[in-house]
């Protein structure tokens, strides 16, 4: 049991942001980065705590680690309360590391005006840490924002091509997205009468009366939608690559890991146990968009990319698109699937994005005809990126897998047909992942990439590199052999959910 | 130790020696090596301490690796007579390739990823033989595909490595794509994959839909190259000559039968027939393309490819009924002699393949990395432990009696006999055009005189290269001698030889003569049609037969290459077009305008400074905060 003389959920948010302000109200560089160590150390500590001590806390309603602090606004119901269940624990453990890593990323990246970089880089922090550490929707919707302001400033000032309509387009929909879902959030917290925004409260209330069926299609269309922007759901995930392609890495490493996996979070945490009337309506469009869209469409327009952050930015979309399949099928193996999912994905394609700086710093260009032969020279990376590649499109023994497989046992129940159309999407996303790694990577380099090889000789990852790197593909790697070690907290937080599904 | 521990051992050992090597000896090739070899040599003491161990030695055990809801997949271990056959073969040959590799990969600069490499597959390879559920069969599936990618493109530099070992990988996850959706089906119908369970459930009256054993074929399709799949195993021929032997002739490509073996119970006959067909076509145009090969180890690729299906045609014959006299009374029982026969057949020929390759190898190395065969030649005198080994292999292959392969192959013909005479014929000429096609690659690589410089200088490599080929030679006679099972090997594997057909009385010597006829035919007329020269004389003789066999070979990977270039990635490229257009360039333009309207009026507060942004936003925070909690009054 946790034996910590503080909360570590409000010390896992509160630590980056304080930084935050003191970086804004002028602590010098020096300090600043060194604090900046400390502060994104911080939450990936309380993050390892929580998720070693998880099992053996005590537990109120599914969550551990409870905690309640006034704000003051108690009279609209609002309060902030902090607690984990097994379904956000996962997902605090995943901001902590992928948030570690970008945070290490990040401070060795020399990157121009770094202060504010790593000012904006530690309020997305500490928001990420918010979003899933909260029980109250109200704070849940208050933290993505949080985190989701940095993203767009950074985007729009250290984001590389195309970075203001980039940052224009990101703003637009992704506000949009959020607006969206807050409607829908807000219809449900007046709707259900209970005058709170406590989910625990919430559920309980909901399920001694439950909101008219009409009722509960409407608002889970909106948060469908609203959230399902936010996660790239086809046609409404154009900004996804286009940001990606934009963003400078470490932000993107923090926004397609873990900020893009807030719509899902929501969609399983609120939507599912409060809203079951909606996914039963909602259902088979929702997965007839994913499949076709996401995963078929998305995957074959991954294919014809020759850019690489564009090819991991469609990517992600692609495999957004199991994530939404295993919401829709709805069972335990469904939505326990996209959270294994979540988490494998959010590792990976942190680990890309870091390892497509990485290259870029080595070859001078993200074109993938441009490269070639670059594993000679840097065997490191090279077996960094295929590793992450090789999780990416979901090899056994990378998490990712775990979250492919029993998505696709789920949806078997829920539609044989969609299935099948899912599975090939496992033959698609071999041939945009291999046929990137070996463009960069194997046969010949080409004349260009011998040519810069020339005046730059590439050198192997840097220690400053390697570290969140490895750091990624331990985690990858760890949940892949031993998917227990979240499957079971995740099983125990859904198991009740599922079986008011069935029964209804 | 219990034999369930000494089998986890077993399994654990490569997966240590691999992660050791990368973490640690990535550049020392000579320590990876050795760290490499001992986990082979630990693997095939702790292979042949199970396999032998007796009655007391075949288990079952299982531990749960991930559960949501009602839901649980399993690492389990299904050890019986199959699996021990199995492990012996992958131990023995893997111990065999790993000792081989130490000379033939001695000047490499990579050889720690060779054999962190060939570690990892080790372990992959172990993980489907002891698998006792199909979900943990594929996926060690899945990793045996990512360690035969990872050696094939060992020669990373090479465009054309490159391109082999994608499409290897890619070519197999089609069939996987079958094969996964075979087992999400066979979980759907029975409840559970471990096929022990699905054995009793199919006892107690349950029938496979004929859809999940076809599904699950598809897999095997894939890993075992069957037709129409069969493209990527030629170009896998890129990879390092001891890769070839161990993984795409003796022990990977052979899991796509061992898996139908595995999941036999779910057969039903529709499903057997589909795959009696595909396999005798793959024997049939396998050997046919392997008569234009002047690559000598794409020879051997065709010919791996024509047995496969040998053994796949076996597995799709099924079972037979056969008469014993019970005392009096006559005692019918039915055979499951598919099984067997392939299996047998995939033993002899995990030896005398794996042989002939680590040959070819000896011959590639002393002949400094030169694979064609008229510019080889003379070679038996230069050569003369791998020339005496490799015509043992040769003579195995092509069914010399009193060689393994003749009893294995005699046991299919006998089977195809019996069961249906049409695959019966296509596989009696198959083994004509083995036998032809092999002794001509056999006469123009060792007969005559030296064609170019570097076979004149060869010789024989250290003593690394050739132990391995005198015991695998060794395994080569022996493996086929019921006495060698039943005395030396004291029946370990019973339970599955004892499903090998026999042929009886008349049936035996319309066998025997069959064989022998199509052994005489096919070899004496290649000895006698090909001479020891720089060129085919087959394609000068009879070009518009040797110009057909060529472009037949090509029809399959100029078709896949149609499709890939110009319907798939057009495809691709137009609906990459409409994305941009339609969706980013209009839809998402013309609202951005519309936008863009609305932010006129904010555009005062855009001073385009992060703190400002900061600031105001904070300050928007503070002001909301206070609204909300009563301090500010409107």
């Amino acid at each position: 049991m946790s034996q910590l003389p503080f909360d570590p959920l409000l010390i896992s948010i509160a630590i980056p942001l304080a930084l935050a302000l003191l970086i804004a109200f002028g602590l010098p560089k020096r300090w600043s980065i060194r604090l900046a160590y400390v502060a994104f150390a911080v939450p990936l500590l309380m993050a390892l705590h929580t998720w070693w001590h998880f099992s053996a806390q005590p537990q109120t309603a599914g969550y551990a680690f409870l905690t309640n602090y006034t704000t003051g606004l108690q009279g609209i119901g609002i309060s902030l309360k902090l607690g984990l269940n097994g379904i956000s624990m996962p997902l605090f453990v995943l901001a902590g590391i992928v948030g570690f890593a970008a945070g290490l990323y990040a401070i060795r990246s020399q990157a121009e005006r770094l202060k504010i970089y790593l000012m904006l880089l530690l309020i997305m922090q500490g928001g990420l840490m918010g979003v899933f550490a909260s029980v109250d929707v109200f704070f849940l919707y208050f933290f993505h924002e949080l985190a989701l302001i940095p993203t767009f400033i950074m985007v729009g000032i250290w984001g590389g091509r195309d970075r203001s309509y980039a940052a224009m387009k990101l703003t637009i929909y992704l506000t949009a997205g959020a607006m969206i879902s807050l409607v829908g959030l807000i219809a449900l917290y007046v709707k259900s009468g209970a005058n709170t925004f406590d989910l625990i409260a919430l559920k309980a209330h909901l399920a001694a009366n439950p909101l008219p069926v009409t009722l509960q299609e409407n608002i889970f269309g909106l948060l469908v939608f609203g959230f399902g922007i936010l996660v790239s759901l086809w046609p409404l995930h154009t900004w996804a690559p286009l940001g990606y392609g934009a963003a400078p890495s470490s932000n993107a490493m923090l926004h397609a890991g873990v900020l893009k996996k807030f719509g899902l979070y929501g969609l399983i945490q609120v939507g599912l146990p409060l809203l079951p009337a909606g996914l039963t309506h909602w259902a088979h469009p929702l997965a007839w968009l994913a499949v076709v869209g996401n995963v078929l469409i998305v995957g074959l327009i991954t294919i014809a990319q020759r850019d690489l952050k564009q090819m991991l930015g469609y990517s992600s979309v692609m495999h957004m698109g199991y994530a939404f399949l295993g919401i829709a099928a709805g069972s335990t193996l469904g939505v326990g699937g996209v959270v294994l999912m979540m988490v494998a994905h959010g590792l990976s394609v942190a680990l890309l994005f870091l390892l497509a700086t990485s290259i870029y710093q080595r070859t001078q260009t993200f074109a993938l005809d441009e490269m070639g032969g670059l594993a000679s020279k840097t065997p490191v990376l090279a077996a960094f990126f295929v590793s992450g590649t090789f999780a990416s499109i979901g090899l056994p023994g990378f998490a990712n897998f775990w979250g492919e497989l029993t998505i696709f046992i789920a949806l078997w129940k829920f539609s044989p047909l969609i299935t099948a159309l899912a599975v090939a999407g496992v033959v698609i996303s071999a041939v945009y992942g291999l046929r990137a790694a070996a463009r960069v990577f194997f046969g010949p380099a080409t004349e260009r990439m011998a040519d810069v090889a020339t005046r730059n000789p590439p050198t192997d990852l840097a220690w400053s590199e390697k570290i969140p790197a490895l750091i990624l593909l331990f985690s990858l790697l760890f949940v892949g052999f031993w998917p227990k070690s979240m499957s079971e907290p995740i099983n125990a937080a859904l198991t009740p959910a599922a079986a008011a599904v069935v029964a209804k | 130790m219990t034999p369930a521990q000494l089998a986890i051992s077993v399994l654990v050992l490569p997966l240590a020696s691999a992660a050791v090597i990368a973490l640690f000896l990535r550049r020392s090739g000579g320590l990876a090596s050795l760290v490499s070899v001992l986990a082979a040599t630990g693997i095939a003491g702790g292979a042949l301490l199970l396999a032998f161990g007796g009655k007391d030695a075949r288990f079952t055990a299982a531990s749960e690796w991930l559960r949501f809801g009602d839901f649980a997949i399993s690492i389990g271990f299904k050890f019986d007579d199959l699996a021990a056959l199995m492990l012996s073969i992958v131990g023995v040959v893997g111990l065999c390739v790993h000792v081989f590799s130490l000379g033939y990969m001695h000047g490499d600069a990579s050889r720690g990823r060779y054999f962190g490499g060939l570690s990892i597959f080790m372990f992959s390879m172990l993980g489907i033989v002891f698998a006792d559920n199909l979900f943990m069969l594929f996926i060690f599936w899945e990793l045996v595909g990512f360690s035969s990618w990872l050696l094939i493109n060992h020669y990373m530099d090479k465009q054309s490595a490159a391109d082999a070992s994608k499409k290897a990988f890619i070519v197999n996850r089609v069939g996987d794509f079958g094969f996964l959706l075979g087992i999400l089906w066979c979980q759907a119908q029975f409840g559970t994959t471990n096929l022990d369970a699905l054995a009793k459930l199919v006892e107690g009256g349950a029938v496979a839909a004929t859809a999940i054993p076809l599904l699950l074929f598809c897999g095997a399709v894939g890993k075992s190259a069957q037709l129409p799949l069969h493209v990527w195993l030629p170009d896998a021929m890129e990879g390092p000559t001891p890769v070839s032997a161990l993984i795409h002739a003796a022990t990977m490509v052979a899991a796509g039968i061992y898996m139908l073996c595995r999941i036999n119970v779910l057969m039903v006959p529709d499903a057997l027939s589909v795959i009696m067909w595909v396999g005798t076509f793959t024997a049939v145009y396998a050997a046919l393309c392997a008569i234009t090969q002047s690559d000598i180890k794409k020879v051997l690729a065709y010919s791996t490819l024509s047995q496969l299906g040998y053994m796949v045609a076996a597995f799709g014959l099924g079972s037979v009924s056969s008469t014993h006299m019970h005392g009096d009374t006559p005692h019918t029982v039915l055979l499951e002699a598919g099984v067997g026969a392939a299996m047998f057949h995939l033993t002899t020929h995990a030896f005398f393949k794996a042989l002939m390759f680590l040959g070819s190898g000896s011959v590639i190395h002393a002949c400094h990395h030169e694979q064609d065969i008229f510019k080889m030649g003379g070679l038996a005198k230069k050569l003369p432990i791998t020339f005496f080994t490799f015509t043992i292999g040769v003579l195995a292959i092509i069914g010399m009696p009193l060689l393994a392969g003749f009893f294995s192959k005699d046991a299919i013909l006998f089977l195809s006999y019996v069961v249906d005479k049409r695959v019966f014929v296509l596989l009696a000429f198959t083994a004509i055009l083995t036998a032809f096609y092999m002794v001509r690659m056999w006469k123009i690589v060792f007969l005559g005189l030296p064609r170019s410089e570097n076979a004149h200088h060869a010789h024989e490599g250290g003593l690394a290269l050739t132990a391995p080929l005198v015991v695998l030679a060794l395994l080569s006679v022996v493996g086929g001698y019921e006495w060698f099972y039943e005395k030396v090997l004291r029946g370990a594997f019973e339970g599955v030889l004892e499903l090998v057909p026999h042929a009886h009385d008349t049936d035996h010597t319309v066998i025997l003569a069959t064989s022998l006829a199509v052994l005489l035919i096919g070899a004496l007329s290649a000895f006698a049609l090909y001479r020891p020269s720089p060129t085919d004389t087959l394609a000068e003789k009879a070009p518009g037969l040797f110009g057909a066999l060529v472009a037949l070979k090509g029809a399959f990977d100029r078709s896949y290459d149609y499709y890939v270039a110009k319907m798939q990635q057009r495809f691709a490229m137009l609906l990459n077009f409409l994305e941009q257009i339609l969706l980013a360039g209009v839809i998402i333009r013309g609202l951005a305008g519309i936008v863009g309207l609305f932010g006129l009026g904010a555009r005062a507060l855009h001073v385009g400074n992060a703190n400002a942004y900061t600031y105001w936003f904070l300050f928007g925070v503070a002001a909301l905060w206070a609204a909300a909690a009563g301090v500010l009054i409107f």
